[in-house]
């Protein structure tokens, strides 16, 4: 059952007392807010920052993103600072134009979305390389399988292509 | 196929002794070429032409009078990166000082210590213990410091209690605050120590000069258009315009020699400069010490310069970037002085490919009106293009303090107080004299 609670044509606050999983919960709702009262909501933003490796080479204290086109450099500075509590010494954007040229199999022009790209200069002499996402790895292939057979059979030819080291890398031109 | 010289067929074990002895000791003749000296062409389209063109216009540039060099060094025009001495950039001086291969070092050269117990004996002032007069300057008596002293504070109490000044603009305050309290300081300092420094009375003293400089330091690989894989050196222009400025008819003598700069280090930065973030412009290629090549007072002397709003420590200090404020006057000293003691090399002759004989010494103020940070610089070396810089081991030095403060308020009518080691390093600097 549930208790409603009327707060003088406020908005209700509404308190489940049904075991959970037995109906959808109903929406929790909060006191109309005015100034001075207190914050009960978290408000997230609805952007989303990708960090990007930078295609040129950048100084160590700086960090390469793509944010949405509707964010300023004082939103990106406020993000880092109070979500990711990143100490961000200067932001500096700016808005790469997707081609349009290339055309689909209808010769209709294809357009490639546009995106902004912040540079954000880390404080306080902090700095950041971007990691190495897929380092090489040695592929040894497992014993006795088909992949080491077809390697070794492929290593023995390119040894038979190979011309006698005596020779010194002289062709066989040259000879008998 | 090796050519055998022919030998006899009995090689005697000890060769006859040389007969002639007469001509054993003459030098060879000296024989008159009969073809002149085969160079590369000048007109073909080859590399070693175009090297020979450029040998060409260096020798041309050397053999010709100063105002000719000048214009003949910054003839063309080409996009260059226009290097602001007071910049927003994070970390400036690291960059500044790769740009102009200049060495910090911390603290002032042994001439201006602060310490007056290390100071041995002095010509006016024996009588005084260095515990009794903390203010002691060789050269200069303790009445005249006082002098000083009274100078500074009548200075300071007339700009910010006197004078009823009406609420400033925004982002006016240091022009209308600080400028005219700047300027009141600099010409007092200097009519009332120019009988301290016989060189002063002969200066000039400029209100609101341009200083420019142009000139090129490392090269890039052209990423696109029709010069394409070719390497091109990086310009360099400095428009400065400092404060005030005291030029004077003699140089200023070294404070450490030229082979002792072979030691200090320079920062090297891989990156390239429009990373900083530095912008490319093309436009005149400008060098100006202050005055036109004619002016006898063609070096220079001490640098008067403002914080503008934008870089007060309390502006920086709301943005959580008090640490950049030291960064900014640093790099603000480094670009004006190398600026100016460059442009003096080049009034006297020395540019890339002939470089300077003697070191060129200049000193600079750097103030928002309570602070003062003090910088020395000596310019060892100018030849900073490719070329020229392959072998050379010398080095720019800059010399600087961190920001003191002259005094702490002013309240009824009366300065509170007043730092006398500003006001000693301030004397100090402008007495200075070879």
């Amino acid at each position: 059952m549930t208790t409603l609670k009327r707060l003088q044509n406020n908005y209700l606050i509404s308190y489940v007392s049904k075991p959970v999983g037995a109906m959808p919960v109903t929406r929790l709702l909060y006191p109309l807010f005015q100034l001075g009262n207190p914050q009960l909501r978290i408000l997230r933003p609805n952007w989303f920052l990708t960090l990007v490796r930078p295609g040129k080479e950048q100084p160590p204290d700086t960090v390469q993103f793509r944010i949405p086109m509707e964010m300023t450099k004082c939103d990106v500075k406020n993000y880092l600072e109070k979500i990711y509590n990143v100490p961000v010494g200067a932001v500096r954007t700016r808005i790469q134009f997707g081609s349009n040229k290339k055309r689909n199999h209808l010769n209709q022009k294809v357009k490639q979305p546009d995106y902004k790209v912040a540079y954000v200069q880390l404080a306080q002499g902090q700095t950041f390389t971007f990691p190495d996402i897929f380092p090489e790895k040695e592929r040894m292939p497992a014993e006795g399988s088909m992949e080491e057979m077809q390697e070794k059979f492929m290593e023995d030819e390119k040894q038979r292509q190979k011309l006698d080291p005596r020779r010194g890398g002289v062709t066989e031109w040259f000879g008998l | 196929m090796a050519a055998r010289t022919r030998l006899p067929l009995l090689f005697p074990k000890n060769p006859p002794p040389f007969r002639n002895q007469k001509l054993a000791h003459t030098e060879a003749a000296v024989k008159e070429p009969t073809y002149p000296p085969i160079v590369p062409s000048l007109t073909a389209k080859s590399k070693s032409a175009r090297g020979r063109q450029v040998e060409e216009h260096v020798r041309k540039i050397c053999a010709s009078p100063v105002e000719e060099k000048l214009s003949l060094i910054t003839r063309i025009q080409r996009k260059k990166f226009v290097v602001y001495p007071q910049t927003f950039a994070r970390n400036a001086d690291r960059w500044y000082q790769h740009f102009t291969k200049t060495a910090y070092i911390p603290g002032l050269p042994e001439r201006f210590a602060l310490d007056p117990e290390k100071r041995t004996g002095v010509e006016e002032e024996e009588s005084s213990l260095p515990a009794a007069a903390p203010t002691t300057v060789p050269g200069v008596d303790i009445d005249a410091i006082a002098d000083i002293r009274s100078l500074v504070t009548r200075v300071i109490l007339q700009e910010h209690w006197h004078m009823k000044k009406r609420k400033p603009f925004l982002y006016r305050e240091q022009e209308q605050m600080v400028g005219p309290f700047l300027r009141n300081l600099v010409s007092g300092l200097t009519y009332s120590l120019a009988k301290y420094n016989p060189l002063l009375p002969l200066s000039s003293l400029d209100i609101d000069p341009q200083v420019n400089f142009y000139w090129r330091r490392g090269q890039r690989i052209i990423p696109k258009g029709h010069r394409r894989g070719r390497q091109e050196p990086t310009r360099f222009q400095i428009d400065d315009k400092p404060h005030s400025q005291i030029r004077i008819t003699q140089q200023l003598p070294q404070f450490t020699s030229l082979e002792a700069s072979y030691a200090a280090e320079v920062p090297e930065v891989t990156f390239a400069p429009n990373l900083m973030p530095l912008f490319r412009r093309q436009y005149d290629n400008n060098i100006f010490t202050g005055a036109k090549l004619p002016d006898p007072a063609c070096y220079g002397h001490t640098q008067f310069h403002l914080v503008p709003d934008r870089y007060h420590r309390d502006r920086m200090a709301r943005q959580q970037q008090s640490d950049q404020v030291e960064v900014f006057l640093r790099a603000n000293g480094l670009a004006s002085l190398f600026a100016w003691t460059g442009a003096q090399a080049m009034y006297q002759g020395f540019w890339n490919h002939e470089d300077v004989t003697r070191p060129f010494v200049s000193q600079a103020v750097i103030t928002d009106g309570q602070f003062f940070s003090f910088f020395c610089y000596q310019l060892n070396t100018v030849a900073l293009s490719v070329e020229t810089d392959a072998n050379n081991p010398r080095k720019n030095l800059l010399w600087g303090t961190e920001s003191l403060r002259l005094y702490d308020s002013v309240q009824d009518g009366a300065v509170v107080g007043l730092n006398d080691d500003v006001v000693k390093l301030l004397v100090q600097f402008l007495v200075n004299q070879p």
